[in-house]
């Protein structure tokens, strides 16, 4: 089974990343699976972009640790990466731009030469390497040259023939001169149809599918794709993205159009996040459903803003001032992440509050393919739930309206009741108002600084978290038996293929192993919890931070405290090796 | 028709005397004036005693954090741009915490009129110096006077983009009512700087000061000329007080240059329900 990874490398701001996608592209059009991840350094031009692409004849949602074709456009790509070549590795490279001492398998394809034969600028290195892969992995050049015309459609013809040529004199090369080295790795099967997206891509799908409305951000690596998505879809779909001033105007945006009625979210990373914490707050008091998207990057502060990290865990669950509920999810990869984002949109309009989906670089910027199927069968048994709105043909009948002592009409916006939420009214509605009040209230919305309404509020906001965890809370996926294995992982978020990978390689070792997966982060149903840890068995904690605050959060939850711990702090994803190879040694 | 009674909500908690009483008694008029109803406006108000108004004031209404009141209408108007959307504001609110949303709002156009409370303190909090307040004034938090100079609010909402500028005084209801509606009227951003002596913790800028320093623009000045409206408001830093209509032009809001609410309100349209466009962007 066709199983290979693929690297480019070269100078930031020379296309990398464009040419990383167009490779995934035709693999998955070639009825093949991809996961893939970029490395580069905050800047835009200089420094070093790396794309690999993991592809494999069946889902995949891992990095391997060995890299099977190499295409040098530098030399750096070269040295930074032969540690992960095998003997049979391909590297592609230009012997008039750099030598390579060592004994390796070489594809000399001659890029200056045919830059200069043929009038082209040096970026177009990255067509010429398209071509040249292709041919290499036994590929369909045809695929390539509908993807080039597609993606250069509206610059008209005579740019598509010219980036033809480019195409075609990679391939050449590779057939001309390597013939015996033509691996079949991307022989045409049939496969089912499928999308290339980025964790970012699926949460904008998934608010898309859920009938969001409005998304306002400010830029923030990793997140910013969500804005530019939804930016370029929004006279399409019917929504208004807004760039705000600063992440504080993006959260009240939000909780204003929220609170006229439609389903409102807001994306940055931990530091633009950090902005939005009082207002996250005002969001709890008001009970204005918000969906909150974090893509993590290493902090503090500036940290590492294209590199990877879950670090802002225990910030998100514990964001904002005052006692208020939250929901926090953390999807596991693309799929989940369509479904979730989905679903925090029901729950936020179910439990009128904030609902933050957390992802982190690693999810949010790699690509991984995603059938069309799911994606189709999703929106078909995907309901928009707008919980407790009170209708505008029943609202006459609704416990929330009762006649003040001089007969006058009266909406109790927090009406006390058994469940903590009180029917919502749309702002427009004739015959009613109400005021969504920052300052504690009364029934009616009214300030209050009276003991008893205080206490009843506290009270009914809080129940919120009762009713959620009766109705809403998804049990963690298991993955494997814990009765049969000796190893139990316990992990959060994007993790989730590098675990089940590494499980997989120490099964192939006689090892099993069972792997314990969160997304519903918080709140969390203690007592059930409690149940996956009663054997006497060897837990790991696998997390991408350095304090182990998954492990926190349960121990504190649940006193059960986790010794074992992979933890990785780097700014770059654990790996399935390093789990297996740490394990073993437990 | 609505009257002052179905605006009227809780009895006010301001001191006898204070400018707030005026202004509250003008938004309510105003609204009764253009025919509006509570169910039919959306008030958004800030932290302050300007803020506190909320309890005072019936209407569909969010009652904000200190400062954040502009963002929320912003988004309020996106969702609904059909429904009047006014912003009751307090200096320190709008003009200091709030400075950088009052900015970038003037930039976007934003139909939504913003109500400023000018009395050079913080009132609520007892009395430290706002933005407003004038270079050496003295205040709890700035015992020694303010070193710094005041917010000109005529001058930097004119100059970022405000489409209506304008300048009442609290001690005058009619001149203030006129403003207001004006102000609703205007399809635009619209801002109201009520000049309002706060009678407890303002010594200088008081009722008289005001009477003497106030004078109303007349019938030939020329709203819709930058440079004259940009001079005009120069006027603030020699301590005097044009009321009126600084500045008003047409230019089309932000909610005007989206396509997507040409048809309908964005809470109102119908759900998009073809995925099949987006999904194959990424085929």
């Amino acid at each position: 089974m066709t199983d290979f990874t693929w690297l480019i490398g070269g100078e930031a701001g020379f296309g990398i990343m464009t040419t990383g996608v167009v490779f995934s592209k035709i693999t998955t059009r070639s009825g093949y699976h991809i996961f893939d991840y970029v490395e580069y350094p905050s800047l835009i031009r200089g420094g070093h972009n790396a794309y690999e692409v993991h592809v494999s004849g069946d889902d995949v949602s891992h990095l391997s640790p060995t890299i099977d074709v190499l295409v040098c456009l530098n030399k750096e790509t070269y040295e930074k990466h032969k540690s992960r070549l095998t003997p049979s590795s391909l590297v592609v490279f230009d012997k008039e731009e750099f030598e390579i001492k060592e004994d390796i398998k070489k594809i000399i394809i001659p890029f200056k030469k045919i830059l200069t034969d043929l009038k082209g600028q040096s970026v177009m290195k990255n067509t010429i390497s398209l071509g040249a892969s292709i041919g290499l992995l036994g590929g369909d050049i045809g695929e390539l040259i509908k993807i080039i015309s597609e993606q250069f459609a509206k610059k008209g013809d005579e740019v598509i023939n010219f980036n033809k040529l480019f195409v075609q004199a990679g391939f050449d090369a590779v057939k001309k001169n390597y013939s015996e080295l033509i691996l079949n790795y991307l022989t045409k099967k049939p496969g089912e149809e499928k999308l290339v997206l980025t964790g970012n891509d699926a949460f904008a799908l998934g608010s898309v599918i859920a009938d969001s409305r409005v998304y306002v951000a400010y830029p923030m690596t990793p997140s910013s794709t969500v804005l530019t998505d939804l930016a370029a879809w929004q006279e399409k779909i019917g929504m208004v993205v807004r760039h705000a001033e600063d992440e504080i105007s993006v959260i009240n945006t939000a909780i204003g159009s929220s609170y006229a009625g439609v389903r409102s979210a807001v994306g940055s990373s931990g530091g633009g996040f950090a902005l939005m914490v009082e207002s996250l707050s005002f969001a709890g008091i008001t009970e204005i459903p918000i969906v909150v998207f974090i893509a993590q990057r290493p902090g503090p502060a500036t940290g590492m803003p294209t590199w990877t990290e879950q670090g802002d865990l225990l910030f998100s669950v514990f964001s904002g001032h005052g006692e208020f509920p939250k929901i926090v999810l953390a999807p596991g990869d693309n799929e989940e992440m369509v479904e979730l984002t989905a679903k925090a949109y029901n729950l936020a309009d179910i439990y009128q509050l904030p609902v933050i989906v957390m992802s982190d670089m690693y999810l949010s910027e790699s690509h991984k393919s995603v059938t069309k199927k799911f994606i189709d069968e999703f929106v078909k048994t995907y309901k928009v739930n707008r919980g407790k709105l009170i209708d505008q043909m029943t609202n006459n009948k609704s416990p929330s309206f009762v006649k003040t002592s001089e007969g006058k009409q009266n909406y109790l916006r927090y009406k006390i009741t058994e469940d903590g939420i009180s029917p919502r009214l749309i702002p427009g509605t004739p015959e009613y108002f109400y005021q969504a009040n920052s300052y504690e209230h009364v029934e009616d919305g009214h300030t209050t600084e009276e003991a008893q309404p205080r206490i009843d509020q506290v009270d009914k906001r809080a129940r919120k978290w009762v009713t959620y965890l009766k109705n809403d809370f998804s049990m963690p996926k298991v993955y494997g038996e814990i009765d049969k294995s000796e190893i139990i992982f316990v992990s959060w978020g994007s993790t989730k293929g590098i675990v089940i990978e590494a499980q997989k390689q120490l099964k192939a070792k006689g090892i099993n192993s069972a792997f314990i997966h969160f997304n519903h982060i918080y709140p969390m149903d203690i007592d059930k919890m409690k149940t996956f840890f009663k054997q006497n068995k060897k837990y790991v904690l696998v997390e991408n931070n350095s304090w182990g605050q998954f492990g926190k959060l349960l121990t504190m939850k649940t006193g059960i405290e986790i010794k074992n711990k992979i933890l990785r702090y780097d700014g770059r994803p654990i790996t399935a090796t390093e789990i297996v190879h740490k394990v073993i040694k437990l | 028709m609505a009257n002052i009674q179905d605006f009227s909500s809780y009895n006010p908690t301001w001191c006898p005397g204070c400018g707030d009483w005026g202004i509250g008694v003008a938004i309510k008029q105003a609204l009764i004036q253009l025919g509006l109803s509570p169910s039919s406006v959306v008030a958004v108000f800030g932290i302050g005693c300007s803020g506190n108004m909320n309890d005072f004031l019936n209407a569909y209404a969010i009652h904000s954090l200190h400062g954040r009141a502009l963002p929320n209408a912003i988004g309020i108007k996106i969702a609904n741009h059909k429904m009047p959307v006014i912003a009751i504001v307090g200096d320190g609110d709008c003009y200091g915490e709030g400075g950088n949303h009052l900015v970038h709002a003037c930039r976007g156009n934003h139909d939504i009129t913003v109500i400023v409370h000018d009395n050079g303190v913080y009132g609520l909090t007892t009395g430290q110096s706002a933005p407003t307040a004038q270079k050496g004034f003295k205040s709890k938090s700035t015992p020694t006077g303010i070193l710094e100079t005041p917010i000109n609010p005529l001058a930097l909402t004119i100059t970022s983009g405000a489409t209506f500028v304008a300048q009442s005084f609290a001690g005058d209801a009619l001149h203030s009512i006129a403003m207001i509606k004006a102000g609703i009227e205007h399809k635009g951003f619209s801002v109201i700087n009520i000049l309002q002596p706060c009678v407890t913790f303002n010594k200088v800028n008081t009722y008289q000061y005001y009477l003497q320093r106030v004078y109303k623009l007349d019938s030939n000045y020329k709203k819709d000329d930058f440079k004259i409206a940009v001079q005009k408001s120069l006027e603030i830093n020699e301590e005097k007080f044009p009321l009126g209509i600084i500045y008003q032009v047409e230019k089309p809001s932000y909610t005007d240059q989206l396509s997507q609410l040409k048809e309908s309100t964005l809470v109102d349209k119908n759900r998009f329900t073809d995925f099949d466009k987006i999904e194959k962007l990424f085929i």
